[in-house]
């Protein structure tokens, strides 16, 4: 399949708007223009577009909601936060080819009705910001932003906002929450930003890859967007894969494609020939999975039914040199370090159950202790606020439900079985 | 109609509310934690998980709304089990300090542990460890109790508006700090300590010195400081008492207080009290019995009445006294003394500014309820900052903004600056040219509504119009333009009217502007009131030319019906108001004056005048519970008993009549009782039993209230006029008194501050209010500071015509270029002693703002 969101990055020009022109740029916004914003969503609903961000949820959906709610004005929000671990697939779109994002979110911004825009960009990406700022500075100048796109009147405005490096900030009211200049956590939901999102306008919150397909699914149409990957679930999906294949890195690929295939044939298999220990096929609050259950189609739809989730696409992949204690405590870490502390169970649970786990690693661990981690992770998991507690919970589940000899040897040995 | 089952419960809703809010209006209790009905909804402690069918996770009561078929379960083993789960969380970093933490008890924490019954504990790492803070006078904070619940956070910001306080750190790490560091340095109204339900932050005030069920009693009862009249309820242990806090549901501040009603209360049992009467003798006071006090007040006062004429004796009656002991005093000076020389500190403002605005709109047109201040959509606040005068109030104005509503203000109100006010800030005393440019305006944008021929007549020769404003108050017409278009589009609009307007020159003439605005715009006005019972003293009589319930004294008719009341003839003139009773003094007209609870030595303008008058008398008696100012001049020195320790009724400035119940404890008489003592030994009897049958017979004379009793004002509603006596309406004349002030640029002029943390000289018997501001200072402008080489903390000599200070300069952004602020409140330290005055011949309040004011840098 030839590549449409990471189209000419090769070229190290690729962000200017000239060469994304030539390579066939802002070909969508123009057509977009010329339709009903109506006609626009539904195109969208024919292609059947998910959100890429993470939970797979309908595009066409969200957008219905947001443009039937009468308040205005109203916000599209980019979430270029990028913060799960393993994820860096926004990454190369905002530094290499930001302005397919920007007339993704000028088309949306058009569909929805709304006539400002920001991209929230994770605080760790201060290259991207500098890219970003002077791709849509060129958009304004030759018409694809500003009060007049296209000659037809419609206006859209763009501006980027730098987040300060919490992770909680990449859910979509923490963000909101954290555009508005206030401590980034979760709002309650219902009412949800299709009609009260930020400063309590109706807002739209897609993924930075999500708003980057609409160029290319306007052009050719919704139709034929549907034949591209899995048929439940199509478009094309970039994967970012890191660990111990030979050739990590980012992929676009047809969504569905297999995580044996992108492990085996599009990253050159294991490194060194080294054999597999486990996957997260993606980003790390999604279930690990062993050697024996990668042969599924990586797309919402299907890896559910395959003990595992889309999330992401990051696909982390872990040989045999790796203790998996130590990877389920790094994560305790990070998910410990990131809870916004709004709810009790998450702010709580995940420093205990770091802390178990971190005297498991360092072999001190007791008896019981696996049996107390499932019972903190059950008492975390479906009580907390937002996702994050859930991610972090399911970790811990998933890695003793598939590793558990692993875990037990570091308890009654004291130390690693693979590190010694 | 929506129907959902509850625990197999079927329960109907007018309106979808919240499954907790369903559920309890069914009596089904659902444990909460981070809940709170006066905040917003947060859904973060988790306690509050339910069960809800075709839901695929449990779902917390306190958010989610009910829906028509909802089918809930609140009680199953598997949610206990949650719970469990979620106590389990809360307790592993959570201290077990229950044997000495001062909320156990009444730890809603400790309550659901114990509801829910933990097993052991399984959790082996080290609790987090945070030292309490102690930083700060009147709060304790202990972070290691703290389960982030945020209510205190949700409270400062969304209810008290004062956003001092904010979860710090993420995750783990997250507590409670004040933003300015340490000490909280905010406006320490404690309602943060209301709600939080653990004890993370407390008052220091009664640090472990009880626990809550060592409470002896608990009365319910009104706040003795200012008068928004907030309901409160004192806790006593042995007599002493160790907390006032506020109640959820009740109608004028429904669960809130502000820091004097919270943490003013301990001047009741300052050791200063006084204890027994003194008599001057060989020029000391002396300790005395109560037998001789009486017997030589009574006989002294026969005497000079008999000398004199009753007129050479006057009485001060006392804003922080009940509506029974003014009601005696009135009638004792009436009947016993035979004059109507009675007047109070109202004199100073609210007194004349009620009758002038009652006269424009009727009876009553003041006494708005507090809270429908929230509900209005736009507020006009003029004349002092109500966040610090009436700060329940203030709250009201704040919510109002919260709801969307406009902010007007006519300079700088410093509690409101958060509240986007649309503030027009004139140049020094140009108010007046600024009223009038928004009446013009006002009456070229909507017209004359035509319903007041006698005001409207009024409004033909206004000086300034709007063209005019720049030049004269400094005003840019946008920001004009903006004012007055807000003012007119708005459909409900209230005014707020302070102090600093009614004693301001030409102020009967500002009122009326303001009235007119009111008129114009058709809004409603609230007069702050700075007294408990600054309101009910005036209903009692206790003015030179009413009768109680505002009866003139000189129409003979009404005199007719208190003659019959009281069975004794009564004096036909009008009595002297307190300002003249000062002038008479110093004349030598007056021999006597009986204080009961006022000092007027520090609490009226021009403290050497004052002095001396008081001086100028052959007989002085004072009546109060510190030996103030005042009563170390006087010549016989009384103690009565304080708010807490004696029944009676304060009314509210809503004209909300309120039960203040006994407390405590304490040896002595109350004013009426001391009043009626001395009146029987003059002969004349009062034999009042208690002060439930004064208010008896006070129900039997005035007719605003009428058919009233205590049973009836327990309830809450007693508004007077009780059960719809009809008011005095509107008259067919208006009195004004236009002279302006003179502005002179360049001048400093001294401003009355009243700060939030004091009130009159109560408040400084009070430690933990000191504790918080501990002193005088001299508030001006980086302008002025600049201009003089001041810094904070810099001692100054502050001077003007009627003596000088030194204190401390505080700069302060808010502080008007023009402007040197300073209190009223401390001893020695007073802006009064600094100021002179002229009467207004309207209100016959003083006017203050003209007073120049020098500083000096001392160098020491
Ligand atoms: C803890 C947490 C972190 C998230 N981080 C991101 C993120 O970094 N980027 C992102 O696009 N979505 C993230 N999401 C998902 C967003 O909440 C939201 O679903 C998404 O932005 C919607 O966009 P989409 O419909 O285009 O996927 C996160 C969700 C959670 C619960
Ligand atoms: S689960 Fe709770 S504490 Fe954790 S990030 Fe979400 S809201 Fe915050
Ligand atoms: S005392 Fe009042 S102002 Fe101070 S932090 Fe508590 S709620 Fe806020
Ligand atoms: S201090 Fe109290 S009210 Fe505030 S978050 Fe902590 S427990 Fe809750
Ligand atoms: S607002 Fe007034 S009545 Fe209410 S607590 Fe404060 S001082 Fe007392
Ligand atoms: S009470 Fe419902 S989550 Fe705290």
């Amino acid at each position: 399949m030839e590549r449409v969101l990471l189209k000419n990055i090769e070229n190290p020009e690729s962000a200017d708007i000239n060469e994304y022109k030539k390579a066939g740029g802002y070909k969508g916004l123009p057509k977009a223009l010329g339709m009903q914003p109506r006609e626009i969503i539904d195109e969208v609903k024919k292609a059947g577009l998910r959100g890429r961000g993470g939970a797979g949820f309908p595009v066409a959906m969200k957008w219905t909601f947001a443009s039937a709610d009468p308040k205005f004005p109203k916000y599209l929000l980019c979430n270029a936060d990028e913060g799960e671990p393993g994820t860096f697939k926004d990454r190369p779109i905002l530094e290499k080819n930001p302005h397919i994002l920007i007339e993704g979110m000028a088309i949306s911004g058009y569909a929805l009705g709304a006539e400002y825009g920001y991209v929230y960009l994770r605080g760790e990406y201060p290259g991207a910001k500098d890219v970003l700022n002077r791709a849509i500075a060129q958009a304004y100048e030759q018409g694809f932003l500003g009060d007049n796109i296209g000659g037809k009147g419609v206006r859209f405005h763009l501006a980027v906002h730098q987040g300060a490096g919490a992770y909680i900030c990449g859910e979509e009211t923490a963000l909101i929450e954290s555009l508005e200049g206030d401590k980034g956590q979760p709002r309650i939901k219902p009412p949800f930003p299709v009609n009260v999102g930020v400063f309590s306008k109706p807002t739209v919150v897609n993924n930075v890859e999500t708003l980057s397909n609409l160029p290319y699914l306007i052009e050719i149409g919704g139709e034929a967007y549907s034949k591209i990957g899995s048929p439940d679930c199509p478009g094309p999906k970039i994967y970012c894969v890191s660990g111990h294949v030979e050739r990590p890195g980012v992929y676009e690929l047809p969504m569905g494609t297999s995580l044996k295939d992108i492990i085996y044939d599009h990253c050159g298999g294991m490194k060194a020939g080294r054999k597999l220990k486990a996957v997260i096929p993606g980003g790390i609050s999604t279930p690990v999975l062993p050697p024996d259950k990668i042969d599924c189609p990586m797309d919402f739809v299907n890896m559910p039914k395959h003990g595992s989730m889309l999330g992401s696409g990051a696909v982390i992949v872990m040989d045999e040199s790796v203790c998996l204690v130590k990877v389920c405590f790094r994560a305790l870490k990070f998910f410990e370090h990131e809870s916004c502390g709004k709810c009790t169970p998450c702010r709580e649970g995940t420093g205990w159950l770091r802390k178990i786990l971190g005297r498991i690693e360092h072999g001190e661990g007791v008896d019981g202790d696996i049996e107390l981690l499932l019972s903190v992770a059950g008492n975390i998991l479906g009580k907390t606020f937002c996702p994050l507690g859930d991610g972090a919970a399911s970790v811990v589940q998933n890695f003793i439900k598939h590793f558990r000899p692993e875990f037990e040897e570091h308890i009654r040995a004291g130390k690693c079985m693979v590190n010694g | 109609m929506i129907t959902v089952t509850i625990n197999g419960k079927e329960i109907k809703l007018e309106k979808a509310v919240t499954v907790l809010e369903a559920a309890r209006s069914a009596g089904i209790k659902i444990p909460t934690l981070c809940w709170h009905e006066q905040l917003e909804k947060y859904g973060g402690c988790r306690l509050c998980l339910v069960e809800v069918e075709k839901m695929p996770r449990l779902q917390t009561a306190c958010t989610l709304m009910v829906a028509d078929g909802m089918i809930i379960r609140t009680e199953t083993d598997t949610i206990a089990e949650v719970r469990r789960g979620v106590l389990e969380f809360l307790l592993i970093n959570h201290p077990l300090d229950c044997p000495y933490c001062d909320k156990a008890g009444e730890c809603e924490l400790q309550d659901l542990v114990e509801k829910y019954g933990l097993t052991k504990g399984r959790f082996r790492e080290q609790k987090r460890k945070v030292p309490e803070a102690l930083e700060d006078p009147v709060l304790v904070r202990n972070m290691e109790r703290c389960i982030v619940c945020t209510r205190c956070v949700r409270m400062c910001e969304g209810v008290q508006g004062a956003s001092a306080i904010s979860v710090i750190n993420r995750g783990g790490h997250s507590h409670i700090e004040p933003f300015s560091g340490g000490r909280f340095d905010c406006e320490y109204c404690g309602n943060c300590v209301s709600v939080c339900p653990v004890g993370a932050i407390m008052s220091r005030l009664h640090r472990h010195s009880y626990r809550p069920w060592q409470l002896g009693s608990e009365t319910k009862t009104v706040c003795p400081y200012c008068g928004v009249g907030c309901t409160v309820v004192v806790q006593v242990r042995d007599d002493i008492i160790k907390r006032v806090v506020p109640k959820l549901g009740t109608v004028v501040n429904n669960g809130l207080l502000c820091s004097r009603g919270r943490f003013g209360y301990e001047f009741v049992g300052n050791k200063e009290r006084l204890t027994t009467p003194l008599i001057r003798k060989n020029g000391l006071l002396e300790p005395s019995t109560w037998e001789e006090a009486i017997r030589l007040i009574a006989s002294r006062l026969s005497e000079i009445k008999d000398k004199h004429g009753s007129n050479a004796i006057a009485g001060i009656a006392s804003p922080r006294c009940t509506n029974e002991d003014n009601y005696v005093f009135q009638k004792f000076m009436r009947v016993a003394v035979g004059t109507n020389n009675i007047d109070s500190t109202a004199r100073t403002g609210f007194a004349g500014a009620q009758g002038f605005i009652e006269n424009i709109f009727g009876q009553g047109a003041t006494g708005n309820i507090i809270s429908g201040l929230a509900n209005s959509d736009a507020v006009f606040v003029i004349g002092g900052d109500p966040t610090t005068i009436n700060p329940i109030l203030g709250l009201q104005i704040r919510a109002c903004s919260r709801r969307g509503g406009n902010i007007l203000t006519v300079g700088h109100m410093k509690g409101l600056r958060y509240y986007t006010p649309l503030e027009l800030r004139p140049s020094v005393n140009t108010e007046i040219a600024l009223l009038e440019g928004i009446v013009s305006a006002l009456m070229k944008k909507k017209g004359p509504p035509g319903s007041h021929p006698v005001l409207e007549a009024r409004l033909k020769d206004l000086n300034a119009q709007e063209a005019d404003l720049p030049r004269i108050c400094g005003i840019q017409g946008k920001d004009f333009s903006r004012f007055i278009d807000t003012l007119a589009e708005a459909a409900t609009p209230s005014f707020v009217i302070g102090k600093d307007m009614i004693q301001s020159k030409g102020g009967s003439y500002g009122l009326f502007l303001v009235s007119a605005i009111n008129y114009i715009v058709n809004g409603r006005i609230y007069l702050l009131s700075e007294r408990a019972n600054e309101q009910g003293l005036l209903d009692m009589g206790c003015a030179p030319d009413l009768f109680p319930g505002y009866r003139p004294i000189t129409y003979p008719e009404f005199r007719k019906r208190y003659e019959n009341a009281w069975k004794t003839g009564l004096p036909d003139k009008p009595g002297l108001t307190i300002f003249e009773m000062m002038e008479a003094a110093k004349a030598g007209a007056l021999k006597c004056i009986y204080v009961m609870g006022e000092n007027p030595v520090f609490n009226l303008p021009h403290t050497k005048d004052v002095e001396a008058g008081l001086k100028n008398l052959s007989f002085l008696v004072v009546q109060d519970i510190f030996l103030t100012e005042t009563a170390k001049m006087a010549d016989v020195v009384l103690p009565a008993l304080s708010w807490a320790e004696k029944d009676g009724t304060f009314t509210n400035m809503e004209r909300r009549i309120q039960l203040v119940k006994k407390a405590v404890h304490r040896e002595g008489m109350e004013d009426w009782k001391i009043l009626s003592e001395i009146s029987s030994n003059m002969g004349v009897r009062m034999n009042y039993s208690d002060a439930e049958e004064i208010f008896g017979e006070i129900c039997r004379v005035s007719p605003l209230h009428r058919d009233l009793n205590y049973e009836e004002i327990e309830k809450g509603d007693a508004i007077y006029p009780y059960k719809g006596e009809p008011l005095r309406g509107s008259t067919d004349e208006i009195h004004i008194e236009k002279s302006a002030g003179r502005e002179e640029r360049g001048k400093l002029y001294l401003r009355v501050e009243r700060p939030l943390f004091h009130s009159g000289t109560l408040s400084r018997k009070a430690p933990a209010l000191v504790n918080i501001c501990p002193e005088a200072v001299a508030r001006i402008s980086p302008a002025t500071a600049a201009a003089l080489s001041l810094k904070d903390g810099d001692i100054v000599r502050a001077s003007s015509k009627t003596g000088a200070l030194e204190l401390p300069v505080a700069v302060d952004e808010a502080i008007d270029d023009s402007a040197v602020m300073l209190s009223n409140n401390f001893q020695g330290k007073g802006a009064f002693s600094l100021m002179e005055y002229e009467i207004d011949p309207v209100t016959k309040a003083p006017c203050l703002d003209s007073n120049q004011i020098i500083l000096e840098k001392v160098n020491r």
